[in-house]
C-alpha cells in the first residue's frame, strides 16, 4: 500500500499489518471516532487524511434513510439496527436555524433550501451534516432541481436542473428569453457561471414532475408524473420508461420500467435499481429491483401487505381525512417501509411486520451516508460567503 | 477437531507448524480463499496454511464450525425446533464468548480471518479494537493500544481546536 509505505517504518498498531488497521479497523470507524483517532498520533493522522482513505471510508458508512423533525428544523437519520428503544433509531445528524426543505442529497452533502414568500426559495446551501461545512448557492429561481451529481471526468459536484419558465407560461409558448429555453441545464458548486444548457426541451419532459433520483451506475434514474389530464399518450404505447441521465456524458436516455413509472417511485438498494408501488386501495406495497442492470429485467423482490387494521388501531381519535405516504427505505442490505398517516409515522418490515410507530416525524425519499472527504467548492465559497451558516 | 461423518467430504487443513487438521469441506468453505482453491481442484491431499499456527487455525475453525449453516453442525446438541431468532441470539452469544482472548491473540485472529477472508470473523474480530477506538479517550487508546503519543502539546491542540464538532 502506497500510504503504508508513505507512514514510515514504524507501524500504525504494534503486531498488525498497516493494511489490515487502515482498511478493516480505521475505515469502519464512524467519522468522529476518525477525527478523533488522528490526534492519538502522528502515523494515524497522515494515514487517515489521504483522498484514496477518505473515500473508502466513505465508502463503508451505512446509508441511512433521513427524516425530518421539529417543523424541518432538525433533520434526522433513521439506523433501524439500533433496536434498543424505538427513540435511538433516529438520531439528529443537523439541526438548522431555520425551517429548511432537503431538497437533495448526494455522496453524504445535502441540498437545502429555505423557503421565501409565495413558496419561492429564498436561500440555497449545500452543507456537509458531519463536518458542519456549508456553501450558499445563488437561488436559481427559475428552475426545478432534477438532481445533484459528481461529474467523474472534472471531479466537480453539479446540480441538474430543469427550467421551468415553461411551466408559468404554458408548453406551446414558442419562449426564449434572455434567461433560458425550455429544458436541462447544469450548474457546478463553486462555480460563479450560470448554467449551462444541455437538451431535453420536448414539451413531455417540460410538464412533468421528476420522481428521484436514484443514482445507480453513474446514471440518474427518474420516474415521471403528470398533472391529471397531461400524460403524454405516445409514453403509453411505447411501454413503460423511466427516464435516464448520464452523468459522465450528461446526456438523457430512456429504460424500460416493469410497473407504470407515474404511479410509482424510484429508490437505490445497495447499488441496485429499485422501484415501488402501491395498488390503488394502498393496501398492498410491490417492491421491485433491477439485479442485472444491463438486462433491464426486473424481478419483484417484496409484496408487502401493509398492517392496515393495526395502524388504524393506533390512529383512533384521528380523523380519517389524512392519506397514506409510503417511502420504501434501503439501508444495510435491509429493505423497510416507512408509512406516514397524518403526523404518525410508522416503521413496516418486509414481512408486513409493524415494528415500531414514532409521531411528528416525516421521512424524505433521500439516504445519508456520511463523509469527510474534503470539498473544493466549501473553500471557494467561504471567502465570498456572508451568510451565517445554515447549522446552529 | 471434526469428526468424520458418513457422506460427509472432509478437507485437511495443514498449518505451518506441522499439525494437521481433518474439517468437513463445509466447513472449511466458510473461508472464500479456501473456497476457491477448492473449486479451482488445487485442493486434493491437504491445504497448507501459511502463517498461521496451530493454536490461531484451531481457534478459526472452532468458529467455522459453529457458523456453517446448521446441517449437522458436529458436536452441537441442538433441537431440530430452534427458531432462527433464536439461533441467531445463540450465535451472538457464542460470539461474545469466543472473542474474550488477550490481544495478541485477537490480533493473531483478525489476520487469519483477513487472509482466509472470513467476513463474520473478520467483522467480530476488529469490532473490538474499533469499540476501543470509538468508545475511549485518547489517552485509553493509547494505553489500550500500546500506542504512544508523538504529537507536541501545541500540536494536539491544534487538531482538537480545527475540529471541534468531534472532540465535544
Amino acid at each position: 500500500m502506497a500510504e503504508a509505505a508513505a507512514a514510515g517504518a514504524t507501524p500504525l498498531l504494534r503486531n498488525l499489518p498497516d493494511e489490515i488497521v487502515l482498511w478493516e479497523i480505521l475505515a469502519r470507524l464512524d467519522p468522529r471516532s476518525l477525527i478523533r483517532c488522528r490526534a492519538v498520533r502522528r502515523a494515524w493522522r497522515r494515514a487517515t487524511s489521504t483522498r484514496r482513505f477518505l473515500l473508502a471510508h466513505h465508502a463503508r458508512q451505512p446509508a441511512f434513510p433521513i427524516a425530518a423533525d421539529n417543523r424541518y428544523r432538525n433533520f434526522l437519520a433513521f439506523d433501524h439496527r439500533s433496536a434498543a428503544t424505538a427513540d435511538a433509531q433516529f438520531h439528529t445528524v443537523a439541526r438548522l436555524g431555520g425551517s429548511f426543505s432537503l431538497e437533495l442529497c448526494c455522496d453524504g452533502l445535502l441540498l437545502v433550501a429555505k423557503s421565501g414568500m409565495l413558496g419561492n426559495r429564498a436561500r440555497l446551501a449545500v452543507c456537509n451534516p458531519v463536518t458542519r461545512q456549508h456553501a450558499s448557492l445563488p437561488p436559481l429561481p427559475d428552475f426545478n432541481i432534477l438532481g445533484m451529481y459528481l461529474h467523474g471526468p472534472t471531479d466537480e459536484y453539479r446540480l441538474l436542473l430543469q427550467w421551468r419558465g415553461a411551466m408559468d407560461w404554458g408548453d406551446d409558448s414558442d419562449f426564449d428569453s434572455p434567461t433560458g429555453k425550455n429544458g436541462c441545464y447544469v450548474f457546478a458548486l463553486g462555480s460563479d457561471q450560470p448554467p449551462r444548457y444541455i437538451g431535453l426541451s420536448e414539451p413531455k419532459f417540460s410538464s412533468a414532475y421528476f420522481h428521484g433520483p436514484a443514482r445507480v451506475r453513474d446514471s440518474l434514474h427518474w420516474c415521471l408524473f403528470y398533472r391529471p389530464g397531461e400524460t403524454p399518450l405516445e409514453d403509453c404505447e411505447a411501454g413503460w420508461e423511466l427516464v435516464v441521465f448520464d452523468t459522465i456524458a450528461e446526456s438523457f436516455r430512456q429504460m424500460h420500467a416493469p410497473v407504470d413509472p407515474t404511479k410509482s417511485c424510484i429508490l437505490e438498494m445497495d447499488d441496485m435499481l429499485g422501484i415501488y408501488c402501491c395498488n390503488k386501495a394502498a393496501e398492498v406495497v410491490d417492491i421491485w429491483v433491477l439485479p442485472n442492470y444491463d438486462s433491464e429485467v426486473w424481478d419483484l423482490k417484496y409484496r408487502v401487505a401493509l398492517p392496515i387494521a393495526e395502524i388504524r388501531g393506533k390512529l383512533e381519535g384521528h380523523d380519517g381525512e389524512c392519506y397514506w405516504y409510503v417511502t420504501v427505505a434501503s439501508g444495510g442490505g435491509d429493505e423497510l417501509l416507512l408509512a406516514s398517516f397524518g403526523r404518525s409515522l410508522f416503521y413496516i418490515d418486509t414481512h408486513g411486520k409493524l415494528v415500531a410507530s414514532f409521531q411528528d416525524i416525516f421521512p424524505s425519499r433521500h439516504r445519508l451516508k456520511q463523509t469527510l472527504v474534503p470539498h473544493d467548492f466549501f473553500r471557494t465559497v467561504k471567502g465570498q460567503a456572508v451568510d451565517a451558516s445554515p447549522f446552529i | 477437531m471434526a469428526t468424520r461423518e458418513a457422506g460427509k467430504k472432509m478437507i485437511m487443513l495443514k498449518s505451518p507448524d506441522g499439525m494437521e487438521f481433518e474439517v468437513e469441506e463445509a466447513v472449511a468453505m466458510e473461508s472464500q480463499t479456501i473456497r476457491k482453491m477448492i473449486e479451482d481442484d488445487c485442493a486434493d491431499t491437504a491445504i497448507l496454511i501459511p502463517n498461521i499456527n496451530s493454536k490461531i487455525l484451531s481457534r478459526v475453525i472452532e468458529y467455522c464450525n459453529k457458523h456453517v449453516p446448521t446441517t449437522g453442525a458436529t458436536g452441537a446438541a441442538a433441537s431440530d425446533t430452534v427458531a432462527p431468532a433464536a439461533l441467531a441470539e445463540d450465535l451472538k452469544i457464542w460470539d461474545a464468548e469466543f472473542i474474550k482472548v488477550n490481544r495478541a491473540t485477537r490480533f493473531n485472529l483478525i489476520q487469519a480471518a483477513s487472509y482466509l477472508n472470513i467476513k463474520g470473523l473478520l467483522d467480530l474480530t476488529s469490532q473490538t479494537t474499533i469499540d476501543t477506538i470509538s468508545d475511549n479517550s485518547l489517552e485509553e487508546i493509547r494505553s489500550f493500544l500500546s500506542t504512544k503519543n508523538d504529537y507536541l502539546p501545541e500540536e494536539e491542540q491544534t487538531i482538537r481546536r480545527e475540529n471541534q464538532w468531534a472532540f465535544q
